[in-house]
């Protein structure tokens, strides 16, 4: 082997274990999942032998999946926006303010990965619930009358998600305002702007990148969570992942469920092009 | 034009002062230099000017105006950062309109300064180009654009060239003092290169440990220094010992008679530039003191010996190529009385 090959094949050796991993583990099953979408729908077994497009077409006509595909994406915007509305101040505080808050405003931001999913939806649906914390606290203060509708709909999944997404959209946004040099700021403002045009004119445009890393980070996992919605939305309010979930393994449906699946992929993958395309930066290289 | 008035300005962070207690007239129009080490308060004096950083106490006055109290937007300055702070998302255009828009400007009044700072900086022809396409030296020079488009009352100047290669810093020190002139404006230039600082200023002012130690010309500062600290920091310098008698100092060059109040018996130290010193061979005939050539330094245009006189003294002496001299030689050494320069008693 002569050194060009070599130096060629090096780096395909280090991407190699990873590379092999997604391709057994996720391009596989996902091929796999393809091919059962197209299946035919078997009786008591969990498909039949032969192939339809009738699983899109059942799909496609029944316009109560279009409306979950279409409340997920919603709940998927809205998670979104929230986390970036509510993460990038402290995305901020944590990049430049005083380096004494730092390490606990870390631990802090990091806190809710520290606990597991099934326990921390478990926690809201003690605090969300009409019998829940909230609800009595209220009602106790004689604030309220009723108790407030905070669980069983997307209001109650939305604020679960938020609480548990906020770390993935405030750690890219973090690190792309390290990365930009404070005395961009400084010079703004020696032209004559003030904090806020200085922040809007050249902080804001320059954490870009981090915003786009975040949202798209929040909005895939909020359009693919499952365990937070099916505890907090319960029977009423039911996410794409819920209902493939119901699809797969409550009603036996294989290829339908797979179908499903992929139409929340498909419409997943193809919000977060145009996003990608609507926050290109023509200044990076 | 402005004239800006620094007075008993101090500065500090809670460690003993960073800025102690300095006063600098600086004239309209005037270029003046701020020398000094790291930590010297050079960058702080500057960022008070500026308005990055509060004053202590003391007043900074545009004008006669106090702007202590004034944000750093409303100071009407313009600043050079040393890492130039272009905008990376902006076109070089749309980092020169920043400033008038913030004023503003008319959008066609913007287009034709523009074009006019361009000119002036010789990038015309690149309003469209991102700061990452352009090279160290042209980002320089539309950051020096960017600061003077707007006109400001004055232009401040942070450590500019210090990240440029040599040959490019020497253009630019040529190319910003030509700059400075054409557009008359007052300017404070911080620097820790005393090449630097003499080459381009009208007045330079040398600073340690947060204090003036000398405000001057870049000769008064280089012949008359006013101590020890700046002598060394400002290019060589011989440091000449030897015991005053009768208003002479006699030093190993000889009897050098010395002007000012110096008693009797005390040992005195005078500075001696290397280039002050003539060297000449010992069969010249000439009067002068004898030495031994220990060692040479040839950098083309000029030769640098370093010599040991009688009693052990050793000098460093600049002379050009002219004649020169082996290492191991025997030579005379000659310095006019007025090269040598009191820096007070020795300690």
């Amino acid at each position: 082997m002569n050194a060009s090959a070599k130096k060629r094949i090096g780096p395909l050796l280090l991407i190699a274990p990873a590379a092999i991993l997604l391709g057994v583990f996720l391009v596989l099953p996902y091929l796999n999942i393809v091919v059962m979408s197209f299946r035919m729908p078997g009786q008591g077994t969990p498909y039949g032998p032969g192939f339809t497009f009738g699983n899109y077409g059942k799909f496609f006509s029944d316009f109560f999946y279009v409306q979950q595909v279409i409340n997920t994406l919603w709940i998927g915007f809205l998670t979104t926006f929230i986390c970036l509305v509510l993460g990038y101040p402290v995305a901020w505080q944590l990049a430049r303010g005083a380096s004494a808050f730092r390490a606990f405003g870390y631990a802090l931001v990091l806190s809710p990965l520290l606990v597991g999913i099934v326990i921390r939806s478990y926690g809201w649906t003690i605090l969300l619930g009409n019998n829940g914390i909230i609800n009595r606290t209220l009602t106790g203060w004689g604030l309220i009358d009723g108790p407030l509708p905070l669980m069983y709909n997307a209001l109650g999944i939305i604020i679960a998600l938020v609480h548990v997404f906020l770390p993935f959209m405030i750690l890219p946004i973090m690190s792309a305002i390290q990365g930009i040099d404070p005395s961009l700021e400084s010079a703004a403002r020696s032209l004559g702007a003030s904090k806020v045009t200085s922040f809007r004119r050249i902080t804001l445009p320059l954490s870009l990148p981090g915003i786009q890393a975040g949202c798209i980070l929040v909005f895939v996992l909020s359009l693919s969570a499952y365990v937070t919605p099916s505890l907090i939305g319960g029977l009423r309010v039911k996410t794409m992942a819920v209902t493939v979930v119901d699809a797969l393994i409550d009603t036996f449906q294989w290829p339908f469920g797979s179908a499903l699946a992929l139409m929340l992929s498909v419409t997943g993958a193809i919000v977060v092009v145009i996003f990608g395309r609507l926050t290109v930066m023509k200044w990076k290289a | 034009m402005t004239e800006v008035s620094i007075e008993k300005l101090t500065k500090d962070y809670g460690q003993g002062p960073a800025v102690n207690s300095i006063s600098i007239k600086i004239a309209e129009g005037e270029f003046i230099s701020l020398l000094g080490p790291s930590g010297c308060g050079k960058t702080t004096t500057l960022k008070m000017i500026a308005g990055f950083e509060d004053a202590t106490e003391g007043a900074i006055r545009f004008d006669g105006r106090d702007v202590v109290h004034m944000p750093v937007e409303k100071r009407d300055i313009g600043m050079v950062f040393q890492n130039y702070a272009l905008f990376p998302h902006m076109t070089v255009e749309k980092n020169l309109a920043f400033g008038l828009e913030m004023r503003k400007t008319p959008k066609d009044e913007i287009r034709t300064r523009i074009a006019k700072v361009l000119d002036m900086v010789q990038l015309t022809g690149y309003s469209e180009r991102y700061p990452r396409q352009l090279s160290g030296g042209q980002q320089q020079r539309v950051a020096l654009a960017r600061a003077l488009v707007i006109e400001p009352k004055i232009l401040l100047l942070d450590e500019p060239l210090a990240n440029l290669d040599a040959k490019l810093r020497e253009e630019m020190r040529v190319f910003i003092r030509d700059l400075q002139r054409r557009v008359g404006i007052t300017t404070v230039y911080v620097t820790h290169d005393q090449a630097e600082a003499m080459t381009m200023s009208d007045r330079v002012v040398v600073m340690f440990g947060g204090r003036i130690a000398q405000i001057g010309t870049p000769s008064d500062i280089y012949e008359r220094p006013a101590n020890l600290e700046v002598a060394e920091f400002v290019g060589q310098v011989n440091i000449i010992r030897g015991k005053v008698g009768n208003r002479v100092v006699s030093t190993a060059f000889g009897d050098v008679p010395v002007s000012g109040d110096f008693a009797d018996g005390a040992e005195l130290m005078l500075a001696l530039r290397p280039e002050a010193v003539e060297l000449l061979p010992v069969n010249s005939g000439a009067t002068g003191a004898s030495a031994k050539v220990l060692s040479s330094y040839y950098s083309g245009s000029l030769v640098d010996y370093r010599l040991e006189l009688a009693g052990g003294t050793v000098v460093n002496v600049q002379t050009f190529p002219r004649t020169r001299f082996a290492d191991g030689d025997e030579v005379l050494v000659h310095a006019p009385a007025d090269r040598f320069w009191p820096l007070g008693s020795a300690a």
